[in-house]
């Protein structure tokens, strides 16, 4: 009988996707509106690391993904792709940002004040089981100030900077369109700025977290004191071709600044990303921080930290181990055996 | 005058999903590639949908090069059955519309995971190779940094280096697939995971071949007619694996290089990779009428 | 008919080496001040001083690893010609590879430890493009021979031999090429003495046997007396006095040169 060779494989495959699909039934709307009113930190969580925010999209590649985070994202990014490019947005200054959270571990009061902001860093963390019982959790009413926190603060590195205690970077007057952007351009290194904030700003969180992590424990040469971290949002501005200015819009962003002491200055460390995800700002700032004079070739540097924390390039590489790897195989066993059989041979006693 | 007249209407996607900046940022690094052959180019790797890793270099590329007329086969490990060729053959057709075909003689374009068919490419096909690491000096070198360094200035002591110590060590060389080359006399690249057996169909062959790393987003390529030689010594001749005997169980074909099936009782049988070389080795023997092309190996040698 | 016959010349050979003026900064400290040195072929130039003398940086830039403020420095090799420090990328990676040797103090800084010791000197000829394996094996062998190296430990990696060993494979991996110039950074310095010994009878013996021109930089006065055929002291980055070995031995000028003449007899 005639060897029939493709059609059980695309069968196969066919039916995989079905499979895995059919656990999350159908798709709709509603399920989309959901997850969105239901996951606002998961959703931030992937804008962050698709580099594109949009929440209804977000909500629907997580609804698509069944969760799977990597999935959601590579989907993400993959739509991201395709879209055109209208503008690029004018930069917002520190001052101009919306705030609902602002901290500082450097000291106890900075102007502006220590914003809390929302937060479960002071709550207890147990599980609210009676929910399975059917007792909904309603979460205790916020009771306002009397005084709203201000929304716009200066910076505490301002202040520092100011008293001396740090050499803040050069301002950068790069028109928009000419800032370089590293999902247009290759990525070289010793990397562009903009490259590697961009990159920071994309990592993978737990990625980021892992590498900033050990730099935190030791394996980095600067320890960290979180300078300022904030969660607010920004305004986008564009510019109508007539000459106006305008928000098009705000979308949220978090930003943490940390610094070290080098000799008789701070040194700063930076890192910030679409939607709210506090321990990826942390730990890519930290990152940031130890990259200066780090060795090169080492697991502290730039180049080390940067293709490490890409988290699409890293789930796609690490998977596609499952592909067939049967012929470079078979390649390393034929040089196997002939390696084995000229020892043997070798051994053979002369006469 | 109105937006409705003025715009196209909102699509998901571009012919051929890549957006024209993409398709521009691969054309001139392919054309760079081209020029100084066998050398890394890096270029703005995209996303696409599949996952990084499974192929979406070779995809850019594809996806650049392509158009609703440019017949395209898949092949993974040599099948194009394969699952991830099938998943790719039907992408690209999905988004260009073009055909597609299973027959090396009948592409234009062959998209190849980690093999290079058995019957010989013409001057008007394009080879697309996917290629999981470019960088040949990785083993010495993973830096890619410094490595790009050494490649500027033609530093390959270490490479070298390896070879002599894996022959002082095992009596061979016990590179498997991926086997160095130096290209145009310059540049070593790595020709991809291809096995040893598929090195020498690059060597001064009539057709392109593009290898493309969309994860680690490097581009380098082998134009027609241009040297490849593996890296090897005078006195220690390169081994392709011991193919050269082996007959496929399945269709007889004998002399190309082929999957190790292991048995129950130990033992070994062998199946063609090349499958659709097999394939149509079967319909020959039944009967049905079938053109070969030229293949690069005769009686399991390669013929110069 | 008259027969016209010159007046004999005396022939003076040229030197092989020239370094003038040669000076590096770095930051506030001027580490090599205006050094100037000649070296000439089958020679060995032994220059002698204390940490921070600067006698390490100029050997560096001999070895064209670092290149100076200002100066000049040429080989007369059919190969190159002109102020070696200008050379481009290319030309100075060639001549190091191939006209020049160095043994460093630190074998890490001049050896790949875990590769094997002949590999190590395989590499040198691999770099200059040597592409027969039976020749590689050979010459690595032989080079590794004539510095004294144990040929049961051929493939062993430098990182499981010891010291005076590692500075063998230096060795053979600094002459393996045939180099018209050796440099040799304190190479004995580290050693234990019993061992430093057998290194410098080693490299006396290379030095008559091939007439290698060899740099050979120590704060020790010993090893400099065994191998040099001229002296130059170094002190805060200039020289203070040069002249043949004997004579700075025997009568040392400079008062710096004097004490550590007398400091060391």
């Amino acid at each position: 009988m005639a060897y029939v060779a493709t059609r059980g494989g695309e069968r196969a495959i066919e039916q995989a996707e079905r499979l895995f699909r059919a656990e999350m039934g159908e798709i709709t709307d509603a399920r989309v509106a959901e997850i969105k009113a239901a996951m606002p930190y998961l959703i931030d969580r992937v804008m962050g690391e698709a580099s594109l925010y949009d929440e209804d999209l977000a909500a629907l590649a997580l609804a698509q993904t069944g969760g799977e985070l990597f999935e959601a994202v590579l989907v993400l990014r993959a739509w991201r792709t395709t879209q055109p490019r209208l503008q690029v947005a004018d930069p917002i200054a520190q001052e101009a940002l919306f705030t609902h959270r602002r901290i500082s571990a450097a000291f106890k009061d900075i102007p502006g004040g220590q914003v809390l902001g929302p937060t479960l860093d002071y709550s207890h963390r147990i599980l609210a089981t009676d929910v399975l019982s059917g007792l909904p959790f309603k979460p205790a009413e916020v009771e306002p100030a009397a005084q709203p926190a201000p929304a716009y603060q200066p910076s505490v590195a301002a202040w520092q900077a100011e008293n001396d205690l740090v050499d803040l970077p050069a301002v950068d007057d790069t028109a928009p369109e000419d800032i370089p952007d590293v999902t247009r351009e290759p990525l070289l290194f010793p990397a562009k700025r903009a490259h590697t904030l961009q990159s920071l700003a994309r990592a993978e969180t737990g990625g980021a977290l892992a590498l900033g992590y050990a730099a935190m424990r030791g394996y980095g040469q600067a320890h960290p004191t979180v300078n300022e971290l904030r969660l607010a949002e920004a305004d986008i501005m564009v510019r109508h071709p007539n000459g106006t200015v305008f928000s098009a819009g705000r979308v949220k962003v978090s930003q943490a600044e940390v610094v070290s002491k080098k000799g008789e200055k701070l040194e700063l460390g930076f890192a910030a990303t679409l939607g709210w995800n506090e321990v990826k700002c942390i730990s890519a700032a930290t990152l940031d921080l130890n990259s200066a004079g780090a060795e090169k070739g080492s697991a502290t540097e730039e180049e080390f930290f940067i293709y490490h924390t890409e988290g699409v390039e890293s789930s796609g590489f690490c998977i596609h181990f499952k592909l067939p790897h049967y012929v470079t195989f078979q390649s390393s066993l034929d040089a196997m055996r002939d390696a084995k059989a000229k020892a043997v041979s070798q051994k053979e006693p002369a006469e | 005058m109105s937006l409705a007249t003025l715009t196209k209407d909102w699509a998901p996607m571009s012919y051929g999903f890549l957006d024209a900046s993409a398709k521009r940022e691969i054309r001139r690094k392919m054309l760079k590639a081209v020029a100084v052959p066998g050398c890394q180019m890096p270029y703005a790797s995209r996303e696409v949908p599949m996952a990084r890793g499974w192929g979406t270099g070779g995809l850019q590329v594809s996806l650049t090069l392509m158009n609703p007329f440019k017949r395209v086969k898949v092949i993974d490990q040599g099948a194009d059955d394969s699952v991830n060729a099938a998943s790719i053959r039907r992408f690209l057709a999905r988004v260009s519309g073009a055909p597609t075909t299973l027959d090396t003689l009948e592409a234009d374009l062959i998209q190849s995971r980690h093999r290079i068919p058995e019957e010989k490419l013409r001057e008007d096909q394009v080879l697309v190779l996917q290629v999981p690491n470019p960088e040949p000096l990785r083993p010495v070198q993973p830096n890619m940094s410094i490595a790009r360094q050494m490649h500027a200035d033609a530093d390959y002591g270490r490479m070298w280096l390896q070879l002599y110590e894996q022959i002082v060590r095992s009596g061979r060389v016990m590179q498997g697939a991926s086997y160095p080359s130096l290209v145009n006399g310059r540049h070593v690249m790595t020709p991809s995971p291809i096995p040893r057996w598929d090195v020498p169909k690059l060597h001064m062959a009539k057709h392109l071949t593009i290898l493309s790393a969309g994860r680690e987003k490097r581009i380098h390529a082998v134009p027609p007619f241009t040297r490849v030689e593996p890296l090897v010594f005078d006195d220690v001749p390169y081994k392709v694996e011991a193919h050269g005997d082996l007959t496929c169980n399945r269709s007889g074909a004998k002399g190309f290089f082929m999957n190790e099936i292991p048995q129950d009782d130990g033992s070994s049988t062998y199946e063609i990779s090349d499958s659709e070389f097999g394939v149509k080795t079967i319909k020959q023997a039944e009967g049905a009428p079938v053109e070969f092309g030229e293949t690069w190996y005769t009686d399991g040698e390669m013929s110069s | 008919m008259t027969i016209t016959i010159d007046a004999p010349k005396l022939v003076k050979a040229a030197p092989l080496l020239r370094a003038q003026n040669v000076s590096k900064t770095y930051g506030a400290v001027q580490a090599v001040r205006d050094v100037s040195a000649e070296v000439f072929p089958g020679e060995v130039l032994g220059i002698v001083g204390e940490s921070g003398s600067g006698k390490s940086t100029f050997l560096r830039m001999l070895n064209l690893e670092e290149t100076p403020d200002s100066g000049s420095y040429t080989l007369d090799l059919p190969e190159v010609e002109g102020n070696l420090f200008d050379l481009d990328r290319f030309a100075r990676r060639m001549l190091c590879a191939t006209r020049i040797g160095i043994v460093y103090q630190n074998p890490h800084l001049g050896l790949l430890m875990k590769h094997s010791s002949s590999g190590n000197v395989a590499e040198r000829l691999l770099v200059a493009g040597e592409r027969r394996f039976a020749v590689l094996r050979e010459k690595a062998s032989d080079a590794l021979e004539a510095s004294e190296f144990p040929l049961d430990r051929l493939d062993a990696p430098p990182a499981e031999l010891s010291g005076g060993m590692q500075q063998r494979v230096q060795l053979a991996k600094a002459i393996a090429l045939e180099p018209a110039l050796l440099l040799l950074d304190e190479p004995t310095t580290g050693l234990d003495v019993s061992v430093q010994a057998l290194v410098l009878d080693t490299l006396k013996r290379l030095q008559q046997d091939r007439k290698i021109t060899m740099v050979i930089v120590s704060h020790d006065l010993g090893v400099i007396r065994t191998l040099a055929d001229r002296v130059m002291v170094m002190r805060r980055g200039e020289v203070v006095e040069a002249g043949l070995a004997d004579q700075i031995f025997q009568d040392p000028q400079h008062a710096y040169t004097q004490q550590l003449v007398h400091a060391k007899l």
